[in-house]
C-alpha cells in the first residue's frame, strides 16, 4: 500500500514540476503565469458549469484511455489512439448516415459496433505489422494518425460532406436528433451508462482475468510467459485490437454524443491526452477514471480560455506536453554526497 | 525530370538535416522522437527573430540556441530523470507544438501564420533549374558525408556507438555514455534547427502553426530506414520526398479525379512501407518492449 502511496506522490511531484516548467514558459512568452493557471482553474473546476463540462470531456477521454492502458500493459506502445478515435468517428457516421430514417434502436447499436469495429481496424494493420514482420509500432502509428487526420478530411469533404455546408471547415451532416445519445453538454445517462459498463469491463479484464494477468507480465517480463506457453502475438494483438476498440467507441459516442456531426480535424489532441492520463495513472484502471476528470478539466478550459478569458488554447497543449516529458521519470537526481545513501539504481 | 528533382531536394533537405539529428541520437542509444518539436521550434525561432530583426544570422542563431536548450531538457529528463525516451520525446514534440503555437499568439495575436522578408540565400542563375534552392540543400550532401566521416572514422563516433550499443563497455574504458548523448543531443539539436529554418525559409518564407505536419516523424522513420547510417537516412528521407513528390505530380496531371487529400497521405504510407522493410530485411522482430516499469500498482 506504501508503494502504492508513493507511486501516487511521485506522480504528482513530477505533475507540479511540469507546471512549474510551463510556468516559465508562459512567462517568457510573455503572458502572466498566475493569470493563466487561474484562468484554467475556472475553466475546468471553479462552478457547477464548469464541472460539467469538465465531466464531458473526461468521459470520452476516459474509454480511450482505458483502451490504452491495456495496450500498454501488453507491452506495446500503440500511440495511434488518435488515429482509431477518427476512424471509430467515421464509422459511426457512415452508419448513421446510410440508415437515416431507420428506427433508432437499430441504428444507434449498428452505429457504436461500426465506430468500434472501424477504430479496430486501424489498430490491426499496425499490431499484425508488428507481430508478424517486428515493424516498429511507435511510427506505424504515428503515421496511422496522420493518415487518419486526412482521411477525414477527405470524407468530411467527399462522401459524407454536408451540401448546405458553408464556413472554412468541412463537416457532415449533423446526426439525426432521433439517433443523438446526448445534447451538446455531452452528459447523459445513456453516455454515463456506456462509461460505467466499459469501465466494469475493463477493470474485470485487467485484474481479475488471465488475459490481464498474462499481459501485464507480457509487458514486464515477456520472456518468461513464452516459456509459460503463453502466446505473445496473440496477447499483443488482442491488446491493439482493444484499445482500438476502445479509441472507436470514444469516437462513436462523441459523434452520436455531444459533437453531433463529424468535423475534420477535430479534437486533434484527444488521443495524446488519452496516453497521457493512462501514463499519468501508472496503468491502473481506477486511476484512470481519477486522471480522466483532470485532463478532461483541462480540455474544457482549453475551450474556456480563448473564449472568455482571452487567453490562448495552446496554453493547455503545453502543459499537457511538459506533464508528457516528465510522467514516466523515475528518478529524482540527488547531488553525489546524497546519492550514496540511496539504493543503487539497475541501469549502469 | 529537373523539376522533379529539384521538388524533392526542396522537400528532402529539411527532412535530412532533421534525420542526421535522428541518427546522432539513435547511435547514442536514444529513440529520438523529440525530433518533430525540434524541428517547428528552430523553423519558429527562425522566421519569428528573422522577422523581427531582418537579421538572418539572428534568426538562425536563436534557432539554435532554442533547439539546443530543448535537446538538453530532453537530455536532462531521459538520462537524470530516467524517464522513458518515447513519452519524453512525444512530450518534447509536444512542447515544441504548442510553444511555438503560444509565441506565434504572443507576438502575433491570433494569425495562425507569419512571413519574413528575408530569406536564405539562393544558389543563384548559375544552377539553372536549381537556382531556387538555398544554399542549406548545396550544403546537405556536405553535412551528410562530414557526419559519416565522424561517425564511422574519429575517435568520438566509435566512442559513440560504443556509447549506444554497449554502455558498460564504454564506461570501462572511461567514456561517460551520459556525457556522450548529451553532445550527440546538443549537436542534433543544431541540425534540427537548420532543418526547421531551411523548411520556413528555404522556399516558403513563412511560419505557419504546425507547419511541419509530421516530417520529423517521417525523419525518425527515416532514420530506421536508414539502420541509423547518415548515408542510409539521407536517401530514406529523399524516398520519402520522391513520394511526396509524385503525389503533388498526380494530383496537377490527374486533378479532381484523385482526392487531393488521399495523395497527400501517399508520404505517410511510404514512411509504413519503409520501417516495414527495415524491419523485414534485419528481422528486427524483438519481443515486446517490456514497458512494465511504466506501471506502478
Amino acid at each position: 500500500m506504501s508503494g502504492r502511496l508513493l507511486a501516487v506522490a511521485r506522480a504528482l511531484a513530477f505533475v507540479l514540476l511540469a507546471l512549474v516548467l510551463c510556468g516559465a514558459i508562459f512567462e517568457a512568452s510573455g503572458f502572466s503565469s498566475v493569470l493563466m493557471f487561474q484562468s484554467i482553474a475556472e475553466g475546468a473546476f471553479e462552478s457547477p458549469d464548469a464541472l460539467m463540462n469538465s465531466l464531458r470531456w473526461a468521459l470520452p477521454l476516459f474509454l480511450t484511455a482505458a483502451g490504452v492502458v491495456i495496450s500498454f500493459r501488453c507491452g506495446y506502445f500503440n500511440v495511434g489512439a488518435q488515429g482509431q478515435f477518427y476512424l471509430g468517428a467515421i464509422g459511426t457516421t457512415f452508419v448513421v448516415t446510410w440508415l437515416n430514417g431507420a428506427p433508432a434502436l437499430l441504428v444507434v447499436p449498428l452505429a457504436l459496433a461500426a465506430g468500434i469495429a472501424a477504430g479496430m481496424v486501424w489498430a490491426a494493420w499496425p499490431g499484425l505489422l508488428r507481430i508478424r514482420s517486428g515493424t516498429d509500432e511507435v511510427i506505424t502509428t504515428l503515421m496511422a494518425n496522420f493518415i487518419a487526420g486526412l482521411v477525414l478530411i477527405w470524407v468530411t469533404s467527399g462522401p459524407l460532406k454536408d451540401p448546405s455546408g458553408t464556413g472554412q471547415v468541412s463537416a457532415s451532416r449533423p446526426v439525426a436528433l432521433a439517433y443523438r445519445i446526448s445534447d451538446s453538454s455531452g452528459v447523459s445517462p445513456a453516455i454515463l451508462g456506456i462509461v460505467l459498463i466499459c469501465a466494469v469491463l475493463v477493470w474485470l479484464l485487467v485484474n481479475r482475468t488471465a488475459f490481464g494477468v498474462l499481459s501485464s507480465l507480457a509487458g514486464r517480463n515477456p520472456v518468461m510467459i513464452t516459456w509459460q506457453g503463453a502466446s505473445l502475438p496473440r496477447l499483443g494483438l488482442a491488446g491493439f485490437l482493444l484499445s482500438g476498440a476502445f479509441a472507436g467507441l470514444a469516437g462513436a459516442v462523441e459523434i452520436l454524443g455531444p459533437n453531433g456531426r463529424l468535423v475534420s480535424g477535430f479534437e486533434p489532441t484527444h488521443g495524446f491526452t488519452a496516453i497521457l492520463i493512462a501514463l499519468v495513472a501508472g496503468l491502473s484502471v481506477s486511476g484512470v477514471v481519477a486522471v480522466a476528470l483532470f485532463f478532461g478539466g483541462l480540455a474544457a478550459a482549453s475551450l474556456y480560455l480563448p473564449v472568455i478569458a482571452g487567453l490562448p488554447a495552446a496554453a493547455i497543449d503545453v502543459i499537457n506536453a511538459s506533464i508528457a516529458l516528465f510522467i514516466t521519470a523515475r528518478a529524482i537526481p540527488l547531488p553525489d554526497w546524497l546519492r550514496r545513501f540511496a539504493r543503487p539504481a539497475g541501469a549502469p | 525530370m529537373n523539376d522533379l528533382i529539384a521538388a524533392i531536394l526542396r522537400s528532402g533537405t529539411p527532412l535530412i538535416y532533421v534525420a542526421m539529428a535522428g541518427v546522432l541520437a539513435q547511435r547514442a542509444g536514444i529513440w529520438h522522437l523529440g525530433l518533430e518539436g525540434l524541428m517547428i521550434t528552430g523553423a519558429c525561432a527562425a522566421v519569428l527573430i528573422a522577422a523581427q530583426t531582418g537579421s538572418l544570422l539572428a534568426g538562425i542563431g536563436v534557432a539554435i540556441v532554442a533547439c539546443v536548450l530543448g535537446s538538453a531538457l530532453l537530455w536532462l529528463v531521459i538520462e537524470k530523470l530516467r524517464a522513458n525516451p518515447i513519452i519524453a520525446g512525444l512530450g518534447l514534440t509536444g512542447l515544441g507544438l504548442g510553444g511555438t503555437d503560444l509565441a506565434v499568439q504572443a507576438v502575433y495575436g491570433s494569425e495562425a501564420s507569419v512571413n519574413s522578408e528575408v530569406a536564405l540565400p539562393r544558389l543563384g542563375a548559375a544552377f539553372g533549374p536549381y537556382s531556387e534552392l538555398s544554399v542549406l540543400v548545396a550544403a546537405m550532401p556536405v553535412v551528410v558525408l562530414a557526419l559519416w566521416v565522424l561517425l564511422r572514422r574519429t575517435r568520438f563516433g566509435l566512442r559513440l556507438a560504443a556509447c549506444g550499443e554497449h554502455p558498460f563497455a564504454a564506461r570501462s574504458v572511461g567514456v561517460v555514455p551520459s556525457r556522450m548523448r548529451l553532445v550527440a543531443l546538443s549537436l542534433g539539436g543544431v541540425l534540427c534547427a537548420l532543418g526547421g529554418t531551411e523548411l520556413a525559409l528555404g522556399s516558403l518564407q513563412l511560419f505557419s502553426v504546425y507547419m511541419t505536419a509530421g516530417r520529423g516523424f517521417m525523419a525518425f522513420a527515416a532514420v530506421i530506414f536508414g539502420a541509423g547510417h547518415p548515408i542510409g537516412a539521407a536517401f530514406a528521407a529523399l524516398f520519402f520526398s520522391l513520394v511526396e513528390a509524385l503525389g503533388i505530380k498526380a494530383q496537377l496531371t490527374f486533378g479532381e479525379a484523385m482526392p487531393r487529400d488521399l495523395l497527400l497521405t501517399m508520404p505517410y504510407i511510404a514512411t509504413v512501407f519503409g520501417v516495414w522493410i527495415s524491419g523485414r530485411l534485419r528481422g528486427g522482430a524483438q519481443a515486446a518492449r517490456g514497458f512494465g516499469e511504466l506501471r506502478d500498482y
